[in-house]
């Protein structure tokens, strides 16, 4: 059965950004419209996409390929749907994906990923010494000696994910005035402790860059990859279900 | 393989580990029609674990990815049918 599938949403996409251009399996890209949405799809006969670098890299440029023109809502990878099924979509979901497409609209969404090196931080993390009296003679001891060992991991990990929240602090301290809005994930379990997206109004995103540049300058203990500028995967809006 | 050849191929998979984070794990989505084959299962291996991984386990993960892919030759990769719910 040929079904769609699907790569992004739009309000205002034109025949000809999709005109004689080919995606996943080589399949015409086409454009589906419903109402004031089109999305960008091609036919695809099978029941499921396979992930391979090669569809993956295809997905990614055919929104690129929309991405040059304007800014469209990007579907996630393996979205498979047939013609009726994806106009009950955009029929339910209109009022919501064109706040979507008004929020993202002249942006792109550019990405900072901060790794730090957390194990580092945890094992000199700064905890007390003073430990009590517990003491290896004391009937007391191994299980003192436990609770202790458990009072610390609480304490770096807390420790951990307080360094974490800052540095997301000081991410958008950095931005302010460039970032329209933010989406920031932090994960203190790892080195990679903040995985953050930013809507940044198109035109600025070397500003973007250069701005992130010099706080990696000042900073040395931080790594940070930048990348971008994508279709906004992160601002779509389905995002408040994710929080 | 020179230094050069060595690091542009490094770049290329950080770049591919950028792509995946976005494209697997984020974008909209139809409830229910994210359908994946894991045609290619160190590829969603890789793009699920970078959304934790530092850059060293990255590093660390993709040289286990040389070793796996061996071991993947040896067998029949795996099929359609398995389907993780395009995220993590």
């Amino acid at each position: 059965m040929t079904r769609l599938y699907a790569y992004c949403v739009g309000d205002d996409l034109a025949a000809e950004t999709v005109e004689g251009a080919s995606g996943v399996a080589g399949s015409p890209l086409v454009l589906f419209r419903r109402g004031p949405l089109a999305v960008v799809a091609s036919p695809f006969d099978g029941k499921a996409v396979p992930a391979t670098r090669e569809n993956v890299l295809e997905h990614s440029r055919v929104n690129g390929l929309v991405l040059a023109r304007t800014t469209p809502l990007p579907f996630r990878f393996g979205t498979l749907v047939d013609e009726r099924r994806l106009q009950e979509h955009l029929e339910r979901n209109e009022a919501a994906l064109l706040a979507a497409l008004g929020r993202v609209r002249g942006c792109v969404e550019m990405g900072a990923k901060v790794i730090w090196d957390a194990a580092a931080q945890s094992e000199g993390g700064g905890e007390s010494e003073d430990e009590g009296p517990a003491s290896p003679a004391s009937p007391r001891g191994a299980g003192t000696a436990f609770l202790l060992a458990k009072r610390r991991a609480l304490e770096g990990a807390e420790a951990l994910k307080g360094r974490a929240e800052e540095l997301a602090a000081l991410l958008a301290a950095r931005l302010e005035g460039l970032a329209r809005e933010s989406s920031v994930e932090v994960n203190p379990a790892g080195s990679l402790v903040v995985r953050a997206a930013h809507l940044v109004a198109r035109g600025r995103e070397a500003e973007y860059r250069e701005r992130l540049r010099a706080l990696g300058r000042e900073r040395e203990d931080l790594r940070l990859m930048l990348s971008g500028p994508w279709p906004p995967y992160s601002f779509g809006p389905q995002r408040a279900e994710r929080a | 393989m020179s230094d050069a050849e060595l690091i542009l191929d490094e770049e290329e998979e950080l770049s591919l580990l950028e792509t995946l984070d976005h494209v697997l794990d984020r974008g909209l989505v139809i409830a229910g029609e994210v359908t994946i084959a894991v045609a290619d299962v160190d590829l969603v291996y890789l793009g699920l674990n970078v959304l934790l991984g530092s850059v060293e386990t990255v590093n660390r993960v993709l040289g286990a990815r040389e070793q796996r892919l061996e071991y993947l030759r040896g067998l029949k990769p795996g099929g359609e049918g398995a389907r993780p719910e395009g995220g993590r």
